[in-house]
């Protein structure tokens, strides 16, 4: 099947999925290409190299059907039906180059039939994703990396070991060649009527701030359960528990303290950023009590993008989605193993943020002191849950976690500074927060 | 295959920082008293946090280790102390996850005496590999070829007692030149950098490359057919192995030394190749308090192919070398840099960089800044970043070859094996040892040497500019200035450094870039808008200035 060079070009770019848009692209070209159904309208799927004009390049997934000897390069819904069917049998499907290897999970109740309904949702950086009959989500990865997907590789252990809050995988397809080793989509259940933990929060923070406390609780207990998950199985090598290099807490202490001195170096002149505007040296002090003479517990395979955002309540508990971890980084680098407590300040952060938001959002005021309280709950549940071999003894878990919240604060400062300065004051109370309070005995 | 985790980038080189590691002294991850490849796995989050690019490994291939392993008697194994292939493999994994790429040193010219090829080549004259070394009945061929290691090798024969011939060596005598004459040695030699190749390593450091052909009334070196067999090497890369680099390392002047990047155009030899004889101008310059040794043999450096790079350095694990200076200048080094005559060696002066500069901070920032500021791409030598100090009584070169200072806890943190066992023992002097100079202490320092160096790493790669700029000279009236500009697309950077151990005035003629504003690179501090007449900078002793030349807002 030949494409026209131009024509190719053109299609890759207009795609919303398309990530290099500010790039001159000087060639296209497929680089091998499997049939999905060979019966009218044939469907098919290619691998298409896009090579700049840097000399760098990039591999997508283009979803085409056939009509009449006529080429249609569409997301059609026909064709993800195909792929999810295709799934079903295991089949493995050859190109030129390479295989298209389907596999299913057995026993997955969404590819129990024939798919009645099935529409694309929303397309995100370099993915798109169907739903089909409300019961399954597949997820079609356009821009390939090479390697195993995090995201499917976090799902298959957690599906296999048991893990009852994250939605069940239910199979993926994958190719394989000389080229590339590249994941190219997966299919999992999809979460029906699930509300969105966000805006959850935004909702109960003000309407039922006791019962969200609750829940806060229960989301505590349940990510020391997903912790303790991916810390259960010493035979495989991609999660089992490693102790850190010893250098690890001071290449870390030294990364965030040139962030924080990078950050403050710039920081503008606003009403907003009065309560940290020369404190830098304040912040780098209280960074080298925390980190002094701390033990870095251990490191495990973690959520490695946690926040509220990733979560649904949903049958009366939490489902915890997108363990792909953050998209801008490398595959390698998502699959790092890294401190649980990282997680843990993600989602701490994530509860600032929400009390600030109602009322940017909202025009409401959080319960006073809600977010202390909501810290409380949620790391009451959590360390009553987790395997606490995994931290630091005592009081230094504390500490490690003052670190990475300090981390993600900074981090947070000099985002909203390029992206939100109305959102500024969220990082600030953190930052200032965790400088007031003392490090040695918390 | 071995999955690639880079996005495909043929000139990454230029804009690389590369760090030269000894296998033996970086980390012992067996505690056997020896670094090793485990060890070098361990240690990949520091070089990641350092920020380097690219991991140059000296010689880890099989060998009777009597020169550092430049005497290789296997090309396709690894020296049993640091680990296996599979080691190999694992540890050139683990950097491409973190995104470092790795080269290796090869030596093409030899191998050990103990190589099986020599070994049946002494053994059977009319054997297959008869002539896969280059045999002779006397030794009065090629008498214009120098000596290179003059304090040990009389001759660059030697006479064979076995094969009753003398055989060449460049090097030391146990190490014979290969007779590239021989088809079959060319081609396997092929076979040996297919090999690793085919493991994921990302390129090569070619050792010793202008010597691998000799004929009778030339130096024997850089001869025309030497040329033809790298370039048949370079296009075998780029055939099957994209994204990958050869690194000649030719101690000659750049005007010889281009030669090994090919073609002016299209640069079909080396992708890259050492500058010799900046870094001991660099060092007298400082000395001298006087710029000009660094202005002249930069504008005495040729235009290099648009796809090629120099690899510039301010220490390595050989000896300043000070060949590609002229007999009064190296006395002026032996003088000022050298003074107990164990610091010597051949044609050099076995120190680190800490050392030869008598420990000032001022002048290890100053240098640095030279370095990175220049057209080219730095290469670190492994402890540098921290100050370590060196050795001058162990033998041969291993006095800057001890063990990477990690902590101030028992053998430096290097290893776990008893103290005596270790290969060499950690510096332990008050000034150098271990305790005063480590990583873990240099970490937790914001004002440490580590966390400069890995600042200004970090800067550098902000700026393609420094890999791919132009260079511009920017003379005036005071010689202890070095100054110049770097320019890129838009980014345009003015660099200027004062040698001098005083505080220096300098006026600089920028009326080119009238209107534009000087923004300080590590501080973001604006300075006045430059005018038509002469800019006007004082500089701290032994300071430094980048500039980003800027167009102010509207």
């Amino acid at each position: 099947m030949s494409f026209d060079e131009q024509a190719l070009i053109e299609h890759v770019v207009r795609q919303r999925w398309y990530g290099a848009k500010s790039r001159g692209v000087a060639h296209a070209q497929v680089l091998d290409s499997v049939i999905v159904r060979a019966d009218e309208p044939r469907l098919a799927l290619a691998l298409v190299e896009m090579r700049y004009e840097t000399g760098a390049h990039d591999v997508y997934q283009l979803l085409y059907s056939l009509r009449g000897g006529e080429l249609e390069v569409d997301d059609d819904v026909a064709l993800a039906r195909e792929l999810v069917l295709t799934l079903r049998t295991g089949t493995t499907l050859y190109g030129v180059e390479g295989t298209v290897e389907f596999h299913a999970v057995p026993g997955f109740a969404g590819l129990g039939r024939d798919p009645a309904e099935v529409r694309w949702v929303g397309a995100e950086q370099s993915n798109t994703s169907v739903v089909l009959d409300d019961e399954a989500i597949l997820k079609v990865f356009r821009r390939l990396e090479p390697g195993v997907n995090p995201e499917l590789e976090m799902l298959r252990f957690l599906t296999e070991h048991g893990f009852a809050n994250s939605p069940p995988l239910g199979g993926w397809y994958a190719y394989s060649g000389g080229l590339l080793v590249a994941t190219l989509g997966i299919l999992q259940t999809f979460v029906r009527g699930g509300l969105d933990g966000w805006e959850l929060a935004l909702d109960e923070i003000v309407a039922s701030p006791d019962q969200f406390l609750e829940r806060l609780r229960r989301l505590g207990e349940v990510t020391g359960e997903m912790h303790s998950v991916l810390a259960s199985d010493p035979n495989d090598p991609a999660f089992s528990v490693e102790t850190p290099s010893v250098e690890t807490l001071g290449l870390l202490t030294a990364t965030v303290d040139e962030e924080i001195e990078r950050v403050f170096l710039e920081l503008p002149d606003d009403d907003e950023l009065a309560a940290i505007a020369g404190r830098g040296e304040e912040v780098r002090e209280q960074l080298r009590l925390l980190t002094h003479g701390v033990p870095a517990g251990r490191v495990i395979r973690t959520h490695g993008d946690y926040h509220l955002g990733q979560t649904m309540w949903a049958d009366g508990d939490w489902v915890i989605l997108d363990f792909e971890g953050e998209p801008l980084r490398t595959f390698a680098e998502r699959r790092r193993k890294r401190s649980p407590l990282r997680d843990v300040a993600g989602m701490l952060r994530s509860f600032a943020y929400a009390a600030s938001a109602v009322s940017f959002l909202r025009g409401a005021e959080a319960p006073d002191g809600w977010e202390t309280q909501a810290r409380t709950q949620f790391l009451d549940g959590y360390f009553g849950t987790v395997d606490p071999s995994l931290l630091p003894p005592g009081a230094a878990a504390e500490r490690l976690l003052a670190v990475f919240e300090l981390e993600k604060a900074v981090y947070e400062l000099r985002y909203e500074l390029e992206h939100r300065p109305d959102w500024v004051s969220i990082p600030v109370a953190g930052i200032v927060r965790l400088i007031e309070q003392p490090a040695a005995a918390s | 295959m071995p999955d690639r985790w880079f996005e495909r980038e043929p000139l990454w080189f230029k804009r690389a920082v590369f760090y030269e590691i000894h296998i033996r002294g970086f980390f012992d991850g067996n505690d056997d008293g020896a670094g090793d490849f485990r060890g070098l796995i361990e240690k990949l989050d520091y070089l990641q946090w350092l920020g380097i690019d690219c991991v140059w490994l000296l010689p880890m291939y099989r060998s009777p280790l009597r020169d550092g392993g430049y005497d290789i008697s296997d090309f396709l194994s690894i020296h049993p102390d640091y680990g296996t292939v599979a080691d190999f493999a694992e540890f050139v994994e683990h950097a491409h996850q973190r995104g470092i790429r790795v080269i290796a040193d090869l030596v093409m010219n030899h191998t050990s005496s103990e190589h099986p090829w020599f070994q049946e080549s002494r053994a059977n004259r009319d054997g297959p590999k008869g002539d896969w070394f280059v045999w002779s009945d006397t030794d009065e061929l090629y008498r214009d070829a120098r000596v290179i290691f003059v304090d040990t090798e009389p001759s660059n024969w030697s006479f064979d007692p076995v094969r009753g011939q003398y055989y060449w060596h460049r090097f030391f005598h146990h190490q014979p030149d290969l007779n590239y004459e021989n088809p079959q040695v060319q081609e396997a030699m092929l076979d040996v950098l297919r090999f690793w190749l085919d493991l994921g390593i990302d390129g090569f450091r070619l050792d010793a490359v202008p010597y691998l052909y000799e004929a009778e009334g030339t130096n024997c070196e850089n001869l025309p057919r030497t040329h033809e067999y790298l370039k048949r090497v370079r296009a075998e890369i780029d055939a099957h192995y994209p994204d990958r680099v050869l690194l000649a390392e030719a101690n000659q002047w750049p005007a010889d030394v281009v030669a090994y990047l090919g073609d002016a155009e299209s640069g079909d030899e080396c992708h890259m190749a050492f500058h010799f004889p900046l870094m001991p101008r660099m060092f007298m310059a400082v000395r001298r308090e006087d710029a000009t040794p660094i202005y002249e043999i930069l504008e005495r450096t040729p235009a290099i192919p648009q796809n090629a790079q120099w690899g510039l350095f301010l220490r390595n694990h050989d000896e300043l070398t000070l060949e590609m200076v002229t007999a009064d200048e190296r006395d002026y080094m032996y003088e000022e840099y050298a003074k107990d005559p164990r610091m010597r060696l051949n044609l050099g002066i076995r120190r680190r960089l800490a050392p030869l500069l008598d420990n000032g901070r001022d002048e290890m920032e100053l240098m640095h800044a030279i370095l990175f500021s220049l057209p080219g791409s730095p290469v670190l030598y492994y402890g540098d970043e921290i100050g370590m100090g060196d050795n001058v009584y162990l033998g041969d070169r291993d006095g800057v070859r001890t063990p990477m200072q990690w902590t101030g806890d028992r053998n430096a943190g290097f290893s776990h094996a008893d103290w005596a066992q270790l290969y060499l023992q950690p510096l332990m002097d008050p000034v150098y040892g271990y305790q005063a100079v480590n990583v873990e202490a240099q970490l937790r320092t914001p004002t440490s040497l580590l966390r400069w160096v890995a600042r200004l790493i970090a800067l550098r790669k902000e700026h393609p500019v420094f890999g791919l700029g132009t260079y511009e000279p920017l003379r005036s009236d005071n010689p202890r200035i070095f100054a110049h500009i770097r320019r890129w697309e838009e980014d345009v950077i003015l660099c200027v450094h004062n040698v001098a151990r005083s505080a220096q005035a300098v006026q600089l003629d920028l009326s080119a870039h009238a209107g534009m504003v000087p923004e300080e690179m590590f501080g973001r501090t604006s300075f006045p808008a430059v005018g038509e007449l002469p800019y006007l900078l004082t500089l701290a002793p032994r300071g430094f200035f980048w500039f980003q030349l800027r167009w102010p807002a509207r």
